[in-house]
């Protein structure tokens, strides 16, 4: 990508303020820039859920990782960054007007892809919404009771069960029965919950 | 584009156009309103110092009214 086109992106993500297309074209240059240095990046957390659902539930931060073994090093991250005019590093930086932080390797369990969109200045890649849905699930309950993660999962799953999302309701299930989450009751209970709010079947129902 | 819904789905497989994305952004939005109060955002975190400080006192932009998605 060269300077002008550069300049001009970034022109267009100080001035965006809507926080949620603010998020999606800055992860978009990022992951253009990241991608022509052999590093492909993806959009995690709390900022893939607001990208997926709208759900007004993300901060003023954008949260990334490595979709791949590979990384950059911190000298090359900080010159990536500072193409951007960013302030700080080498994990996060302040950058148009919002926080960007690049995280290790995304932890993923998933056999799913990771979602696609096409933003304006390159693809970017979002976390798998099966891995989303059953981690928010289980931070909603433990270490405590956590009413914001709630609220955050049941409207993901009235996206999902709405058609609005497509997931692979078999992996969600597998993944909830994993040593790493163990939380398949807690799953059934909420989709259910969502599904009878929304008068329809549960998609994670038991039989 | 999904059987249960009008509007276009984030796929499995392949991906979502940006005007496609764009277009959902409302129904989303209205769908989980159904089950959740419509702005979740959490009050606190550990990035509270700097996000207050970037957002004038607040942990991000407003969040656009669903009406005007």
């Amino acid at each position: 990508m060269d300077a002008d086109k550069i300049k001009s992106a970034l022109a267009d993500i100080t001035a965006e303020q809507d926080p949620t297309i603010k998020s999606l074209k800055m992860a978009s240059l990022c992951s253009a820039l990241w991608t022509e240095r052999g590093v492909e990046l993806v959009v995690v957390g709390g900022s893939a859920i607001e990208i997926l659902t709208e759900g007004a539930y993300a901060s003023g931060d954008l949260d990334m990782c490595h979709a791949t073994k590979a990384s950059l090093p911190i000298r090359e991250r900080q010159e990536v960054m500072g193409l951007l005019g960013a302030k700080g590093g080498p994990r996060n930086w302040q950058v148009a007007g919002m926080y960007v932080d690049v995280l290790g390797f995304a932890e993923s369990f998933a056999r799913t892809p990771y979602r696609r969109v096409q933003a304006p200045y390159g693809e970017v890649l979002v976390m798998k919404p099966e891995d989303l849905l059953v981690e928010r699930v289980l931070v909603s309950v433990y270490p405590g009771e956590n009413q914001t993660a709630r609220d955050c999962a049941k409207k993901f799953i009235a996206v999902i069960i709405c058609g609005d999302i497509a997931v692979n309701w078999d992996e969600v299930r597998r993944l909830a029965k994993l040593p790493e989450y163990r939380n398949l009751p807690e799953c059934e209970k909420l989709v259910k919950e969502v599904a009878d709010e929304l008068k329809v079947k549960s998609p994670l129902h038991p039989d | 584009m999904n059987s249960k819904s009008k509007v276009p789905c984030i796929p499995i497989e392949g991906s979502i156009s940006y005007e496609d994305w764009l277009k959902g952004r409302r129904h989303r939005r209205e769908i989980g309103n159904l089950v959740a109060p419509e702005i979740i955002r959490r009050k606190t975190s550990s990035s509270d110092r700097r996000l207050k400080k970037l957002f004038n006192g607040e942990r991000g932009l407003p969040f656009t009214p669903t009406e005007k998605l």
